[in-house]
């Protein structure tokens, strides 16, 4: 039996919880918050044995196999190195960290210590995710991929969220160094990272405050980003937006022959063909290949439904039982270490560019008002 | 202002939650009143457009806005510095447990450790909910007053706003328990108004674009937000009440049924679906089931001990409010509804 810990009481740990407890051959020992009334109302809901406001104290009283860290972004890389060092297995809640020297820092770790770890991208692991990677790794695209668009929005429109941002000036969020994004689009670049090839690539960020946004007075948020990646073998483009309608989850991807439109909100894959019909049967022929795919793509979704296969958390309850298998079993990582090092890399570009955007703007918005003066 | 009540027009009152909607109607009951001397505790993206205009009238008063969080324990020790009587009207009204949780317990226990802490507290009223309460052994048309149970089952409720709420009186009790805190808990029913957009669930409920009138010929706990607003302020005041629960509902109850027809016709008209109590609870078995099976493919939103809290149906009481209180609903229910389909039909 795998005896389970979670640090970090918040939102985001009661659907590690969920999922946890209906998964076999493993336990939850033991919850940590250093707020200790939020230790112990998940310890009280979910019926587990120990609680603790300080993460040492439970490793040495109810020393766990794995750790959940759920803890906000700034604390990942000192809480990972804690439970590495304690020889635990780790599952980081995304961002992984702040940046990729912290990344690389925890994988080399968990490597010499013998363990593992994982990152919460679980948005990879959904039906429709899972099956885009079978069909890419079945070689459906004809050959490696030549180009990417992943889109991860985010309706900033939920009053709860925005209200909690907005309003609080000392929210965790707002002292990341790259603020919204950084909590956000790790989603969304890691399903570009899961394809790239090369270990470097070129980035190119533009990010900028939405007009809905600034009507409110707001002008520090970067809500608005978009990306170009190219690593020499494929490019990329994404999209982070709060005002796109719709609010788009989705990746699409093109290979040499064809290509793949996987809908993460809507649980769709598609598939294009690459080749053309001849003369007027292109514009009369594929759209009754596209109604088929969508037609069994929503009897697939219910088939699932009705099996009780379709949780709304299924990726999160998918990736961490393939975790716990590889833990057990000794068996591969569900998300590869390079992928988990990619993302950092590429997110700590993006920040870096828009860091220095927001510099200059400042610097030629000072100059303006002296040559105005 | 009579002279026994227990603090005077000078002492410092804190309203936390003050921005709210009976919050800001705290407010103005307490300057009615004569109390010239407030801090008004908002969060700092509060707009506050309505309490400015309430204490635009009072211009003699004393008030203070203060805006801060009170996950901030820093925020609370500035929040409650010479305060005598802190309303605590803040509430973290989220979708998920822990949300509410941190805003509803955590912020109260910041508040209570800060307010302990200055040694000038005389009152400290906590108000908390109706929907606290469990009526799962208790009758249909059976009286539901302050000596009825609380919810001893709150997870399966699923409800994560009575779970934070519950915890809170909790924690209160505890620490009047432990520390002596004078306290008065009061658990409003549903509170309506001018302001409020929907009506309440107790009513029915609006979901896949169909309103079904699950409430029939309940009675309705209403309360209006004047008369709300007045019984929490009297809470705070009245002496020899400390360590006392009071629910707070109006005369002259209107049934589900007739709160329903007067909203259409007088607010906004739309088509309803009645469903008996008994469909619903059957209804609401087969979904707990299903969830459970699901392992939670479905949340579930929809049980029995929701089902019976909202829509059993049972009688309610404003006696110890109003022998102990000295509470009298201000706002008949022909005025309070008048004022609220106006709002309603504005709106529409």
């Amino acid at each position: 039996m795998l005896k389970v810990a979670i640090i970090g009481c918040g939102k985001i740990a009661d659907q590690h919880a969920q999922q946890i407890v209906h998964l076999p051959g493993c336990s939850i020992v033991a919850v940590c918050d250093r707020e200790e009334l939020m230790a112990k109302q998940l310890q009280q809901r979910f019926g587990i044995a120990d609680s603790f406001a300080n993460a040492q104290e439970m490793m040495q009283r109810t020393p766990p196999d794995v750790v959940h860290i759920t803890t906000p972004p700034q604390t990942h890389y000192a809480v990972g190195k804690l439970c590495l060092e304690a020889g635990c297995h780790i599952y980081v809640e995304k961002p992984f960290t702040m940046n990729y020297s912290e990344a690389e820092e925890l994988i080399r770790l968990a490597a010499r210590k013998g363990l593992k770890l994982t990152v919460g991208h679980n948005a990879q692991f959904s039906h429709a995710a899972n099956q885009m990677r079978k069909l890419v790794a079945d070689g459906y695209l004809g050959g490696a991929p030549v180009h990417m668009e992943s889109y991860y929005c985010y309706d900033l429109g939920d009053p709860a969220y925005a209200k909690a941002l907005l309003g609080d000036s000392y929210h965790w969020i707002r002292n990341l160094p790259g603020g919204l994004l950084q909590n956000t689009i790790s989603h969304g670049i890691s399903k570009i990272a899961e394809f790239l090839q090369g270990d470097a690539p070129h980035v190119i960020a533009h990010g900028f405050t939405s007009q809905m946004l600034r009507s409110v007075g707001e002008t520090e948020i970067v809500d608005e980003l978009r990306v170009v990646i190219d690593d020499g073998n494929a490019t990329a483009y994404f999209t982070f937006s709060t005002q796109m309608r719709p609010s788009l989850h989705m990746l699409r991807i093109y290979g040499p022959k064809r290509g793949l439109i996987m809908d993460e909100t809507q649980q769709t894959l598609i598939k294009f063909r690459g080749a053309r019909y001849k003369s007027y049967l292109e514009q009369f022929l594929p759209q009754w290949s596209f109604a088929k795919q969508y037609a069994e793509s929503a009897l697939g979704n219910m088939k699932k439904f009705v099996k009780a296969d379709f949780q709304s958390e299924y990726g999160m309850r998918f990736l961490i039982r393939e975790f716990y298998h590889s833990i057990v079993e000794n068996a591969p990582v569900p998300i590869p270490y390079r992928e988990i090092r990619l993302t950092s890399r590429i997110m700590d570009e993006i920040f870096a560019q828009l860091s220095s955007q927001k510099i200059h703007k400042e610097s030629s918005t000072e100059r303006a008002l002296v040559q105005h003066s | 202002m009579p002279t026994n009540y227990i603090v005077n027009n000078k002492d410092l009152v804190l309203i936390t939650g003050s921005n709210g909607f009976i919050g800001s109607s705290v407010v103005e009951n307490l300057l009615k009143l004569g109390y010239a001397n407030l801090r008004c505790f908002v969060r700092p993206s509060s707009n506050l457009m309505k309490l400015e205009s309430i204490l635009r009238n009072y211009p003699q008063a004393r008030v203070e806005i203060l805006a801060g969080n009170l996950l901030s324990r820093e925020d609370c020790t500035k929040a409650v510095k010479e305060t005598a009587v802190i309303y605590h009207l803040a509430a973290g009204i989220e979708k998920t447990f822990p949300g509410s949780y941190m805003n509803s317990v955590v912020t109260t226990r910041n508040l209570l450790e800060a307010a302990l802490g200055t040694g000038r507290l005389v009152r400290f009223v906590n108000v908390s909910s109706f929907a606290v309460y469990s009526n799962w052994n208790i009758r249909r048309g059976d009286l539901l007053d302050e000596t009825c149970e609380v919810e001893s089952h709150p997870m399966e409720r699923a409800e994560a706003y009575a779970y934070a709420k519950l915890k809170q009186d909790q924690l209160v009790m505890d620490y009047g328990k432990k520390d002596g805190l004078p306290y008065v808990i009061v658990r409003p029913g549903a509170v309506y108004g001018p302001g409020t957009r929907s009506l309440t669930a107790r009513v029915g409920i609006d979901t896949f674009g169909v309103f079904f009138h699950l409430g029939g010929g309940n009675q309705i706990p209403l309360t209006y937000v004047e008369n709300c607003a007045n019984a929490i302020v009297l809470a705070g005041i009245q002496p020899g009440v400390e360590g006392e629960v009071f629910n707070i509902v109006d005369d002259d109850l209107p049934s589900s049924r007739t709160l329903l027809r007067l909203y259409k016709k007088r607010g906004k008209s739309f088509r309803s679906i009645y469903v008996p109590y008994s469909i619903f609870y059957l209804l609401c078995w087969l979904w707990e089931r299903y969830s459970k099976w699901s392992q939670g493919q479905l949340p579930p939103t929809f049980n029995r001990r929701r089902c019976a809290t909202y829509w059993k149906g049972n009688l309610y009481s404003n006696r110890k409010l109003k022998d102990r209180l000295g509470w009298k609903p201000g706002v008949s229910f022909a005025e309070a509804s008048r004022r609220y389909f106006e709002f309603v039909k504005e709106i529409a």
